[in-house]
């Protein structure tokens, strides 16, 4: 199909209304955001098209709730409060999703723009033994971990994020640690 | 990895918090002294360190191409991706479609039914601003009956006009009823039957027109809830005629930004007959108001003697037809929603490689059509894009691409265009931006297909009036159906496929309607979606039996359920009364 944006658009026939200030920060947030939020929900619930749902209704509530974000308030933690939060509801209704299985994870289907077959496979065969070990553990210490090792946060931003107190996170974040060490070991990553 | 024992339970929170430098001074102080002299600490530390390493060198996997569009498509709906669609609760938020839904409703009640101050019709309390309601002037014509000869209906060329608010809809929380505003019958003695618009909540007729043609068969409502466009059957002649009959009178709008209302000089309770057209294709049935001013109609009309196909528009304005294209081979898309001072048409042209042209048509000063070659000078193209219908919003568009050719009739006559090979429908963004108008991540919709030399001829298709669920039936599939041998076949002419946009599943033979729905042996004449987005109004008919049949409808409501659960299936009005029962319309977006 060719696109048809080369026939120039005729100025004079028609009026545009002036953009709005809320859709240009809606716009930066989700041109900046969208694909972190996205891997963070995928490895919280390791299904590309609940992942893709429920970053789907966390930029959806996001537009909605722009107006309380102000500028006190760190809008990464914001916004991966509501991912979070989304995501929690998903899991609950669902009663939390069943282990990956070893065929077809539905993730691993996912287009990787990585160069070489090879590589791909084991890559996949690593990410699959990962986000197994991540499945074991309870959903917040999942979430804790990922945001602390996957989004780079520190325990502040956490505690924004999981709305818990800073000492609660460190001690959250050293269990979800410990039970990620023996979930990896489950998975034959040894040291 | 399972890890040192930890001898000091104390320092293990200090050495996780290390890692993301989330110690004090003091505390970092502390810990490199106990390490120092700690091996199995310094274990935990290269054990939890390396955790952190394996879960940050995860794969970062692209965002699905769609997701933009279906966050967009989800704001504008007020819809959540949370549930399967069919589970959420039975409500619609009202933008476009809800205000609209009122003033038609409205406009019914208060111009048809008498001046009744009682509101009738499936009239949505919305906190949306809308328009005042203007109470007719005119004395009111329950069962007015009047019939404007077409300006100039020549038998086989015919007549036709319309776009969408750009007001930021606001997602408000509607429980809304699923019957439909309007909707046609074709009733009385088997002699002597004439048409009827009725109210869609009470049943009532609201206009009768004794010089009906035949059974109506496609129908849609102007956004202002001034006319209903629609298209009834020639006898056996294999023919059409498309009227527009005028329900209602227009309205002052309190939004200062609202179009102009279109006066018309044809009265409430008239019918113009627009014209004749060779009738079985479903590329020739679509009927596209503009919006949001409502002044055109544009459709299209196959020459039952040269099989030429070309786009009319019926102008409110002046209540006459003219055809705008004279190609014989020019087919009728969508408006854009707001062409901002002129209605924009996407305009499609039928050829081996067919393709649509946005053509722009004046929204004010009055000035005469002349019949154009859609490929000239148009606002924007784009090939392998054959008549691209839009939802609500304008954001989503379904279209169709593949191998077109021009065929005979069975008499010999040349009778259209029809796709041969490799055709099936797409769904994709429909950008509309300052610099560009272009259509983007198109995607197949039937995922669980296999279209090669295999294809489908045609199907029609609708979008429901929440712009996210749309319906496709009528499929005509050139090949072998692509079903197990114990299987229903599919795809399936007699099944109704419905599924929404932001459906990341696309549509599959899982989401075609219950098989008992429709009576067994009888047709799906059309199909419309209620703004609850979980119910389906269906025109099912009786195939005739002879020429002195009669021929017999009913009106189904159907509300989709899945899995075990069986599809819920109301009769709206017919069941063996003998009489044609549908089309339906809402809100005419």
């Amino acid at each position: 199909m060719v696109l048809p944006g080369h026939v120039p658009w005729e100025p004079t026939v028609v009026t545009r209304p002036a953009a709005d200030p809320r859709e240009i920060e809606f716009g930066r947030l989700f041109e900046e955001f969208s694909a972190p939020i996205y891997n963070y929900v995928l490895r919280m619930v390791a299904d590309g098209d609940r992942a893709a749902d429920i970053t789907q209704d966390t930029f959806i509530k996001a537009y909605r709730k722009l107006d309380t974000l102000t500028e006190a308030t760190s809008t990464k933690s914001w916004l991966y409060r509501i991912a979070t939060n989304t995501a929690i509801d998903d899991m609950r209704r669902r009663r939390m999703v069943s282990p990956m299985g070893d065929d077809s994870p539905a993730y691993a289907n996912r287009p990787d723009h990585r160069p070489g077959p090879e590589a791909q496979v084991m890559a996949a065969t690593l990410d699959e033994r990962v986000q197994r070990a991540l499945l074991r553990l309870r959903p917040n210490h999942r979430q804790c971990l990922l945001l602390s090792d996957l989004e780079d946060m520190s325990a502040h931003q956490i505690a924004e994020v999981m709305e818990l107190s800073y000492a609660a996170v460190r001690t959250l974040l050293c269990r979800a640690r410990g039970e990620m060490r023996r979930a990896l070991a489950a998975e034959g990553f040894a040291r | 990895m399972t890890g040192p024992r930890v001898p000091h339970p104390e320092y293990e929170e200090l050495i996780s918090a290390s890692l993301a430098g989330d110690l004090s001074d003091e505390e970092r102080r502390r810990l490199d002294a106990h390490l120092d002299g700690c091996e199995a600490c310094r274990g935990v530390l290269a054990s939890f360190a390396d955790g952190r390493r394996i879960v940050a060198g995860l794969r970062h996997l692209p965002v699905p191409r769609d997701l933009h569009a279906r966050v967009r498509s989800g704001i504008e709906s007020g819809r959540l991706a949370e549930l399967p669609w069919w589970r959420r609760p039975a409500v619609i938020f009202a933008g476009i479609g809800g205000s609209l839904a009122a003033v038609a409703g409205a406009l019914l009640a208060l111009v048809i039914l008498n001046g009744s101050p009682e509101p009738v019709g499936n009239a949505t309390p919305t906190p949306m601003p809308t328009p005042t309601l203007a109470v007719s002037s005119t004395p009111s014509p329950t069962f007015a009956s009047s019939v404007v000869p077409s300006p100039t209906p020549s038998a086989g060329t015919p007549s036709a006009s319309p776009s969408e608010p750009a007001e930021t809809p606001q997602p408000t929380p509607v429980p809304t009823a699923p019957e439909p505003d309007v909707y046609l019958g074709h009733t009385g003695p088997f002699d002597n039957r004439a048409g009827v618009v009725a109210d869609g909540a009470t049943g009532e007729g609201i206009i009768e027109d004794s010089t009906a043609s035949g059974p109506p068969f496609a129908a849609e409502l102007s956004p202002d809830g001034q006319w209903v466009a629609y298209l009834t059957r020639v006898g056996e002649k294999g023919t059409h005629q498309v009227r527009v009959t005028r329900v209602g009178e227009p309205s002052q709008a309190d939004d200062p930004a609202a179009p102009e209302p279109i006066d018309s000089p044809i009265a409430v309770g008239q019918t113009v007959v627009l014209g004749e057209s060779l009738s079985g294709d479903p590329f020739i049935e679509q009927l596209a108001w503009s919006a949001p001013s409502g002044r055109y109609l544009a459709f299209a009309m196959t020459n039952a003697e040269s099989g030429d196909t070309d786009a009319w528009l019926f102008d409110a304005s002046i209540g006459e037809a003219e055809q705008v294209t004279d190609t014989g081979n020019a087919y009728v898309g969508s408006w854009l929603p707001d062409g901002g001072g002129s209605s924009l048409l996407w305009l499609s042209v039928a050829s081996e490689r067919p393709t649509s042209y946005l053509q722009a048509f004046p929204d004010s000063a009055a000035e005469a059509l002349t019949p154009i070659d859609p490929a000239d000078d148009p606002i924007a193209m784009a090939e392998g894009v054959f008549q691209p219908l839009l939802n609500v919003s304008g954001r989503f568009a379904i279209y169709w691409d593949g191998a077109m050719e021009r065929i005979g009739s069975e008499d010999g006559a040349v009778a259209g265009w029809r796709f041969v090979s490799g055709a099936e429908p797409y769904l994709a963004e429909h950008i509309w931006e300052s610099e560009e108008v272009r259509f983007a991540d198109e995607r197949a919709i039937f995922r669980d297909l296999t279209v090669d030399r295999d294809g489908f001829t045609s199907a029609s298709i609708t979008w429901g009036p929440d712009g996210d669920t749309y319906a496709i039936w009528d499929a005509r599939w050139t090949g072998t159906p692509q079903s197990g041998e114990n299987e229903a076949p599919y795809p399936d002419e007699g099944r109704v496929y419905f599924s929404r946009a932001t459906d990341a599943r696309g549509m599959t033979r899982g989401q075609a309607i219950d098989a008992g729905d429709v009576p067994e042996d009888w047709y799906i004449a059309d199909v419309k979606i209620a703004p609850t987005g979980e119910h389906l109004v269906i025109t099912v008919a009786r195939p005739l039996a002879g020429t002195l049949d009669a021929p017999e409808a009913d009106l189904l409501l159907v509300e989709r359920n899945f899995g075990d659960e069986a599809d819920e299936v109301t009769v709206l009005r017919g069941e063996q009364d003998t009489n044609w029962w549908g089309p339906a319309a809402y809100d005419g977006r």
